[in-house]
């Protein structure tokens, strides 16, 4: 019952929140938020799940019962984590209590319905990478989109309506998608399959696949639904060319909400398709698209990339490398091989927490200065030595500095993309995806060297001083863990592999 | 002795550590972290000799430590290689490494710097990063730290991060190395992916691999074996052109001197940069594997001695045209691997280590008895105000030019005569023996214009006629150093065995393994790889006295240029007299202004456009495909107008429809 008490801690830490003077509503909802932060911690240490959830692996926290009958169909609440969903898990609780954190010093209205949001994040987002369950899962999937919308919403910049209703359009049409051809999947195995349960529905997958249907042959239909799974996926990544709803959603959302969706939602995305797409379909379905998919990659890595290179503004700039790091994820999962998907996974989690740090740099910049323009600042290391050396460290980390878990995750999915038997043209597709390391040190030490170095300028009528602790201190978490992970990947890739294998293997 | 190796981690790790505490409470330690630094890098010097030692009695090291990360193919893992080669290079980093923390106490801290805890806190944290890639066991281990030399680097270039052309310096440096270093992971993911292996030594090396694929004839991704391993190689070859500041990839090596002077003498000439070169003796034996890429090297290396030599003889300011010597020698050392001299190429290595730390130091003494000016036309007659500067940037100044008998004319000599004797036999490398040769006369000319124009004749400036002060922790790194440039020759002196007859090649033996050595990291073992045959003209001795007249007269004819133009009381600026030439030479054959182009005007605008095209044509569509669902939805809306009338009629329209659809359907008409 483990993960129910993770979700409901939140669920329930949300509501109290809500209810909750502004007062102390920042502080309650953080001293809230530890409690699955340190229970994450602690599954993490106590982990004994092995192999894949969706292919006979062994779960660790699992829970299951028969939820609602639906004519054939049942539905089931049922959760449980493998190597994959369990770092992602513990991503998801540390990120929301820094988030938290980070929040007290640029929110100051409408304090309890915020935290109160960022908590009911936290409760879905668990919940998404703990469902086994389509439906309850899909429900879990949804129900992010809402306090994220509100969040853009509410506290947002000034285009903040545009913005909010662009991410939960675009992303909510994407979902409708990927949900209607999920279903008809899920109708057309046949009779074998009789549960939303995950692990069933693979197990048809791959021991037959669907059946005719709607005047679809079996295996055309396959390939109808994995190519509509993928688009309703490929918007949240975000790949090109549906990243547009990104770089809005970032410069509006407030510098919380930023960490939250850079650092996790993000990773939704991308956990959807290795769970669904990489985990579900056979290696035939997949090998159809490996081109066009790994093209797809490349492309978000370095046009992505030269987009960040042409921003001015520090959020953009962050915004649209997200772009490209995901194409990274992306060529890490078509490589499928072990360091391809594993480094996808792994990079997923390195990605979130370097975003996460980068985004609450700014947001510290932005604090101090009440700007984001690179244009506008510049010899800040002047005025904020200890911020701006963690920006800078965070900054190296986005570039993939060796010892930092950015450089295994990118190194991981090279190695393992450009030996890949599986995508034609491999090394190819890597050497170019590769170029992203050059450009992303590009913009990156451009950007810092206009803001943050030459003589102090800034046109202000207020002081610009170093940063409260509670600014500084999630960010020191953030780094600490960044190169805990960089000196010791093994941390978290012993298991993640260890899910990836029977994948690889076609199966349990 | 094999505890030396036990404690070889400790080489690395006490940097490491000088590191962490003076990042933590430098500003509370006494010289602000001076001390922890020099500590460390003491007690990393004499475990790099104890190591030294041990291997000179025999044994080597070779050892997996930690594992990083696993998979079912391949591990990757961090060990420590020590070997004759390795156990010299710990020896001159840490040494160069200690004399340079020493004089940064007469540099930095009697200058009344700020931010001296940044300042050695980064030299720690470098020096950790450049002993660590020196004792690295594998390529991805050498990669990893090459890439940490590199932040340290851009770190300490702009350690004066106020002035924005430090900055500026600092971000083109990184930027110019990692445009190498990309080429350079493309080989170490190549490599990892081809052999499963990434081991510089031992049975599952890497190397071994290779050649045991070029031996079968295997085809490797697509292609033959020595073809594929001449790609892997070029790749990797793209970090050592970027790190060693080689052609076209030197740019960022002379905007590198607006950091501190100690940190360009560090980092910036002896140990760094030499990183690549490093890396390239370090792999020998995967070079030996392909004559093609070793070609290149040596082609890359002439030309880029001769052509940064001879941009080094125009400049105005001390620490540039040490920059541009600095890429000039490396240059040589380059020529020496890529002919087969590999005995030739690391002697150089040494050597140049010495020297050009020792010259790097001779100016920064030079800029604190000048009151921080660079420009040797502010300076003159330092000679009898500062002699210990004096007399040891001379011996620098001997071994640079390769004059007979300092340390650099032994190595320099050694290179070019491995280059020649190749050449006679394949033609086409005389070609790449010519460009050394005639840097040789550059090489002397601007080497001795500046011991002129700074230490001779009359003071030209009031901080001239009045140089401030140095103190002891100043000059005693200059005399070390000092010592070593004049000296350090002994180790190997190649000719005078050839003529004598004396076993006195000491570092050819040592590099050859006959105190101990890995099984294949060997010289002979290099050589038999690369079958290279060689010529002579008339004799063996005969070849090798030409050679050796005509460097060494060029070297002298070159000083004695200097010596007629710029060693008079008032030298006047001799080189205007070249023209158009000089121009193209002072703005370094526009080198810079091309790759600034690239990134500027280029790469910026097509990204501006990329960014135009995003925000009109593709998220055009997605607004687009919104507004279309608004204005429908708009229409839609209009019939909804609330007359109830309108819905009557609506519904019997609606209904009539119907009707006519299922009588079609029906077959109500037929």
């Amino acid at each position: 019952m483990i993960l129910e008490s993770l979700i409901g801690v939140a669920l329930l830490g949300a509501l109290v929140t809500f209810v909750a003077p502004d007062r102390i509503a920042g502080k309650l909802a953080f001293a809230i938020s530890l409690v699955p932060a340190a229970l994450s911690l602690w599954m993490f240490t106590a982990f004994d799940g092995s192999g894949n959830a969706l292919l006979d692996g062994d779960l660790a926290f699992e829970s299951r019962m028969e939820w609602i009958a639906l004519g054939d169909y049942s539905i089931s609440w049922f959760v449980g984590l493998d190597g994959i969903s369990m770092p992602l898990v513990a991503l998801t609780t540390v990120l929301c209590s820094l988030a938290i954190l980070s929040s007290w010093t640029p929110i100051a209205e409408r304090q309890s319905q915020f935290y109160g949001l960022i908590l009911f994040i936290e409760a879905n987002l668990i919940g998404v990478f703990a469902a086994l369950d389509f439906f309850v899962w899909f429900v879990f999937w949804e129900a992010v989109l809402i306090p994220m919308y509100l969040l853009i919403g509410i506290w947002g910049g000034p285009r903040r309506k545009y913005a909010a209703i662009k991410f939960f359009v675009y992303t909510n049409v994407a979902s409708l998608v990927m949900f209607g051809a999920f279903i008809a999947l899920v109708f057309s195995l046949g009779d074998g399959v009789t549960s939303f349960a995950l692990p069933e529905i693979t197990d048809a997958m791959l021991a037959g696949g669907p059946e005719a249907f709607a005047g679809l042959e079996g295996a055309t239909l396959s390939s109808v639904v994995f190519v509509a799974m993928f688009l309703g996926f490929a918007v949240k990544v975000p790949v090109v060319p549906f990243h547009t709803w990104l770089p809005d959603a970032h410069v509006e959302a407030p510098t919380p909400a930023s960490v939250l969706l850079a650092g996790v939602l993000l990773k939704m995305g991308t956990y959807a398709l290795l769970r669904f797409n990489f985990t579900m379909f056979p290696e035939d379905v997949i090998s159809t698209f490996a081109i066009p998919i790994a093209a797809i990659a490349v492309i978000s890595v370095i046009y992505g990339a030269l987009l960040a290179l042409a921003q001015t503004d520090l959020k953009r700039i962050v915004a649209y490398s997200s772009v490209s790091s995901m194409g990274y994820v992306i060529l890490g999962l078509i490589a499928y091989t072990q360091f391809g998907i594993g480094g996808a996974t792994f990079q997923m989690v390195s990605h979130g927490l370097i975003s996460g740090l980068m985004f609450m740099s700014v947001g510290v910049v932005y604090n101090a200065t009440h700007t984001r323009m690179v244009t506008d600042m510049s010899g800040l290391a002047d005025r904020m030595p200890i911020a701006v050396g963690i920006l800078i460290a965070g900054a190296f980390g986005y570039m993939g500095l060796p010892l930092m878990s950015g450089f295994y995750g990118e190194f991981a999915i090279f190695y393992g993309a450009f030996g890949s038997e599986f995508l034609d043209y491999a090394p190819l597709f890597t050497a170019i995806a590769m170029f992203g390391i050059v450009i992303v040190a590009g913009y990156l030490l451009f950007a810092m060297q206009r803001t943050l170095f030459g003589p102090y300028r800034l046109e202000t009528d207020y002081e610009v001083g170093p940063a409260p602790l509670h600014d500084v201190a999630p960010m020191f978490v953030l780094l600490g863990l960044i190169i805990a992970l960089g000196v010791a990947p093994e941390l978290i890739f012993e298991m993640i592999t260890d899910a990836v294998d029977p994948l690889l293997g076609g199966g349990a | 002795m094999a505890t030396a190796f036990e404690l070889a981690p400790a080489i690395a790790a006490l940097p490491l550590a000088a590191f962490v505490v003076v990042l933590l409470v430098g500003d509370s330690m006494p010289k602000k972290g001076a001390f922890a630094g020099i500590i460390a890098t003491a007690g990393s010097l004499v475990l790099s000799l104890w190591a030294l030692a041990t291997v000179a009695g025999g044994e080597v090291y070779n050892q997996e430590l930690y594992e990083w990360a696993a998979g079912e193919e391949i591990a990757f893992h961090f060990g420590i290689l020590i070997d004759p080669l390795s156990a010299l290079m710990l020896v001159i980093v840490s040494l160069v490494a200690l004399l340079v923390h020493v004089f940064s106490l007469g540099y930095m801290n009697e200058e009344g710097e700020t931010g001296l805890p940044r300042y050695y806190a980064e030299l720690g944290l470098f020096t950790f990063s450049m002993l660590a890639f020196v004792y690295a066991d594998n390529l991805l281990m050498a990669f990893m730290f090459f890439e940490l030399v590199g932040l340290c680097s851009y770190l300490l270039i702009g350690f004066w991060f106020r002035t924005p052309s430090a900055s500026s310096a600092a971000k083109k440096a990184f930027l110019v190395t990692r445009f190498g270093d990309y080429f350079f992971l493309i080989g170490v993911v190549g490599i990892a992916a081809t052999f499963g292996t990434l081991s510089f030594a031992g049975e599952s090396s890497f190397v071994v691999a290779a050649e045991e694929a070029i031996s079968g004839g295997e085809t490797l991704f697509g292609f033959g074996a020595e073809t594929w391993v001449t790609i892997l190689g070029l790749l990797v070859l793209g970090g050592v052109i970027g790190k060693s500041a080689q052609f076209p990839l030197h740019t960022w090596l002379p905007d590198a001197m607006e950091g501190p002077t100690t940190v360009s003498a560090l980092i910036h000439a002896a140990t760094m940069v030499a990183a690549g070169v490093y890396l390239v003796a370090r792999m020998y034996g995967f070079y030996a594997l392909s004559p093609t890429a070793l070609a290149i090297i040596a082609f890359v290396g002439g030309f880029t001695a001769l052509f940064a030599a001879s941009m080094g003889v125009v400049k105005d300011d001390i620490k540039q045209v040490l920059a541009y010597s600095t890429i000039s020698q490396y240059g040589y050392m380059m020529l020496g691997l890529g002919v087969g001299g590999y005995v030739a190429g690391v002697f150089h290595l040494m050597n140049h280590a010495f020297f050009k730390a020792l010259l790097f130091l001779g100016a920064g003494a030079v800029i604190i008895l000048m009151h921080h000016e660079q420009d040797m036309w502010k300076m003159g007659g330092l000679k009898d105000q500062a002699p210990v500067a004096y007399y040891t940037f001379l011996a620098g100044a001997l071994a640079l030019a390769g004059i007979v008998p300092f340390s650099g004319f032994w190595s320099k000599d050694e290179v070019l005569y491995d280059a020649l004797i190749l050449g006679l036999e394949e033609p086409i490398f005389l070609i790449a023996y010519a460009m050394g040769l005639i840097a040789v006369f550059f090489t002397g000319f601007y080497t001795f214009r500046m011991v002129f124009l700074t230490f001779h004749g009359e003071p030209r400036s009031e901080a001239a006629r009045d140089p401030h002060p140095i103190g002891a922790a100043v000059k005693l790194p200059l005399i070390v150093l000092g010592v070593l440039a004049v000296v350090a020759g002994i180790v190997n002196l190649a000719p005078i065995a050839k003529l004598t007859g004396a076993e006195i090649v000491f570092l050819e033996h040592w590099l050859d393994g006959e105190y101990g050595a890995v099984e294949g990291l060997t010289y002979h073992e290099y050589h038999e790889l690369m079958g290279h045959e060689t010529s002579y003209i008339g004799s063996e001795t005969l070849t090798m006295l030409l050679g050796a007249a005509l460097s060494l007269g060029l070297a002298f004819a070159g000083a004695g240029l200097a010596w007629t133009l710029y060693n008079v009381p008032e030298p006047k600026e001799h080189t205007r007299r070249l023209g158009r030439a000089r121009e193209v030479l002072g703005n370094n054959y526009y080198q810079d202004e091309y790759q600034v182009w690239l990134a500027r005007d280029l790469t910026l605008p097509f990204s501006r456009t990329a960014d135009r095209f995003d925000q009109s044509v593709i998220d055009g569509v997605v607004n687009g495909v919104s507004s279309v669902s608004l204005f429908g939805s708009g229409r839609m809306k209009r019939l909804q107008t609330g007359v109830v009338t309108n819905y009557a009629a609506l519904l019997v329209l609606g209904f009539l429809a119907l009707l006519v659809i299922f009588g079609i359907n029906g077959g109500w008409f037929v």
